[in-house]
């Protein structure tokens, strides 16, 4: 089993465009970067009260916007109590790599997962496109080893993408902003009161908390390539679907019936923070829900793979 | 115990039959072809028995291992080439082989080296396979079917679109490998002539149905020959011939006859011609081949 999965990988990183690939990702974190630093990030200068002063008067306004969607009022809510906090105790806002990293995750995560689809998409399908299934089903091991050996590789790129994510949004913020700062703490709001935990506690729980994400992208990329495959038709609609479901999951959050939507439970930080999106959601629910459409995703799948015939 | 044994090996879809009730075994060191006309089976029964399709009903045993219960272990001792050998691209011929030694216990570095210098690839293990010309990948492809040392070959058209150079290396290979290695060799092809240099015995299918097993050293020393004699008064030597060979057909073609008489009678029947006055420019036995004796299976129908 360990023998194959070593045999996708190495089918996976000994290819030019798996290398292309990971430049995308050092090239989305670096512009992420680019865009904060010429934005004008509200540095530590001398009227940061003003600043922030300023900043608040603009939300208060823009929250009593008749048009202004729930997100966006709950956004700028918490973005007036950051800001009054930093006022109240004094301390003023400061951006440092670690900082900029934990802001960073969502977008990473986002971007990884977009990435990791392209090769879980194709990961079964290409096999079939190039004839080499025939002779990778005809060696000693059962399809369902194979099966298993793949959607491991699938999930391990995706990873892989997401650690490299991870470490080039520090490394690229500790050019900017240096490595300090990693003792100080990160704000958080929840119940509309601001908490504090340590940055590191903060950066890797939301890594962690985000990556149901780039397992549901991969896992529906698998499933098509799996069942149909079709490399073209697996990477299109589930780069279709994770966009989609991404972004209607972020404009609809806090709608009573984005509890039955499954991207709206991809994102678990919430839970880190003690704030989940619709009441009566626990973390339990929401990752008992991801794992039954993962269920229902490899059901189609592994039948479809191990069940039919290779003509 | 024979080292393939096939047992009414079926393949339905829907209504349609592709093979039926296929039963056939075969020995280690036999080169056994697949012989039929294109839609008679020969590919469905290859990939039902490695298990790439399904099977409707049946067994396959080999080396005593069925097929459905232990796949892994009578696999093990299997390489397959079906059809173009279609390999990882974008990988070297090195790495496409150590992928596969990794899906096979034991296959060493060393092994690999051996196959590689076998199939005669050793100078260009390291490019890319697709730099590699199609026998180079028939090569490969071999290297891979063959790294494992399995007991039985299976060859799903080898030979589509190799030249004849490359058709007649492997061809060397194959018969290198049945006689040195005692390897079992089950090939599909639908070019008689080129299963009738490589096999022992051939099966015929059509429709999907075993219509005939023949052994290539019969068909080749049949007792029986077809014999033209070459003759100055054909109409006296037919009334001779009948007189000698009671009922047999005789065809005569101008100066030419032509009679099916088993092989020592030739002498004799030569001997009588030369006797009552007709001289005889020529004797030739005409060697049935295996396309006669497909026609005659197959009745005549064209592949």
């Amino acid at each position: 089993m360990n023998l194959l999965i070593q045999n996708e990988n190495l089918k996976i990183y000994k290819r030019k465009r798996t290398w292309i690939l990971i430049a995308i990702v050092a090239l989305f974190v670096l512009l992420q970067i680019i865009n904060l630093h010429t934005s004008g990030s509200p540095a530590a200068s001398e009227d940061w009260r003003a600043q922030l002063e300023q900043e608040n008067s603009w939300l208060t306004e823009e929250t009593s916007a008749p048009d202004a969607l729930n997100i966006e009022i709950r956004q700028a809510e918490k973005q007036l109590l950051l800001n009054q906090y930093h006022l109240d105790h004094g301390i003023p806002p400061q951006q440092s790599a670690w900082n900029f990293a934990v802001d960073q995750v969502g977008n990473v995560v986002f971007a990884i997962s977009l990435i990791a689809i392209i090769i879980a998409g194709e990961i079964v399908a290409a096999e079939f496109a190039s004839g080499t299934i025939k002779l990778l089903l005809t060696r000693s091991a059962s399809r369902t080893k194979i099966y298993c050996a793949k959607y491991i590789a699938s999930i391990l790129f995706g990873l892989a993408l997401a650690l490299l994510g991870l470490l080039l949004s520090i490394l690229f913020g500790s050019l900017i902003f240096g490595f300090g700062g990693l003792d100080h703490s990160y704000l958080y709001v929840s119940d509309s009161a601001v908490g504090e935990i340590p940055l590191l506690q903060a950066l890797l729980g939301s890594y962690l908390f985000h990556l149901p994400f780039m397992v549901l992208t991969v896992t529906l990329a698998f499933m098509i390539s799996a069942a149909f495959r079709s490399t073209t038709f697996s990477i299109v609609i589930s780069l279709l679907a994770s966009v989609a479901g991404f972004v209607i999951a972020i404009a609809m959050n806090g709608w009573d019936w984005t509890r039955y939507f499954v991207f709206s439970h991809t994102d678990l930080t919430p839970y880190i923070w003690g704030d989940p999106p619709v009441g009566e959601v626990s973390l339990a629910y929401a990752l008992v829900f991801v794992l039954i459409h993962l269920a229902v995703m490899h059901l189609v799948s592994y039948t479809a793979f191990v069940k039919r015939d290779v003509t | 115990m024979p080292l393939l044994q096939i047992q009414d090996l079926t393949k339905k879809i829907g209504k349609k039959i592709l093979v039926d009730h296929l039963t056939l075994e075969m020995d280690k060191g036999e080169i056994l072809g697949l012989l039929g006309p294109n839609g008679a089976g020969k590919t469905t029964t290859i990939r039902m028995l490695v298990g790439l399709i399904s099977k409707s009903e049946g067994q396959v045993l080999i080396n005593g291992l069925d097929t459905s219960q232990h796949f892994e272990q009578a696999m093990a001792q299997v390489g397959v080439i079906v059809e173009q050998p279609d390999l990882y691209k974008y990988l070297s011929g090195y790495d496409n082989l150590i992928l596969f030694s990794r899906m096979s216990k034991g296959v060493t570095r060393q092994r690999i080296d051996e196959i590689v210098q076998w199939v005669g690839l050793a100078h260009s293990i390291r490019d890319k396979v697709s730099s590699y010309s199609l026998g180079m990948r028939q090569r490969l492809g071999l290297a891979v079917a063959l790294m494992h040392k399995p007991l039985l070959l299976l060859l799903d058209e080898p030979t589509n679109g190799l030249d004849p150079a490359g058709i007649r290396e492997l061809r060397e290979h194959l018969k290198l490998l049945a006689r040195q290695q005692d390897v079992g060799i089950v090939i599909s092809s639908h070019l008689m002539s080129e299963m009738e240099m490589m096999c022992d015995r051939v099966a015929i299918l059509q429709k999907g149905k075993l219509v005939g097993v023949q052994r290539v050293s019969d068909m080749v020393q049949d007792e029986h020959a077809q014999v033209r004699f070459e003759v100055d008064r054909p109409d006296l030597a037919v009334q001779l011939l009948q007189s000698l060979l009671s009922g047999e057909q005789i065809d005569v073609e101008q100066e030419q006859l032509r009679v099916r008489i088993p092989k020592n009678r030739i002498p004799e029947i030569s001997q009588k011609l030369l006797d009552a006055g007709i001289s005889v420019y020529g004797v030739t036995t005409i060697k049935r081949t295996l396309e006669d004796k497909y026609i005659e299976i197959t009745g005549g129908e064209p592949h």
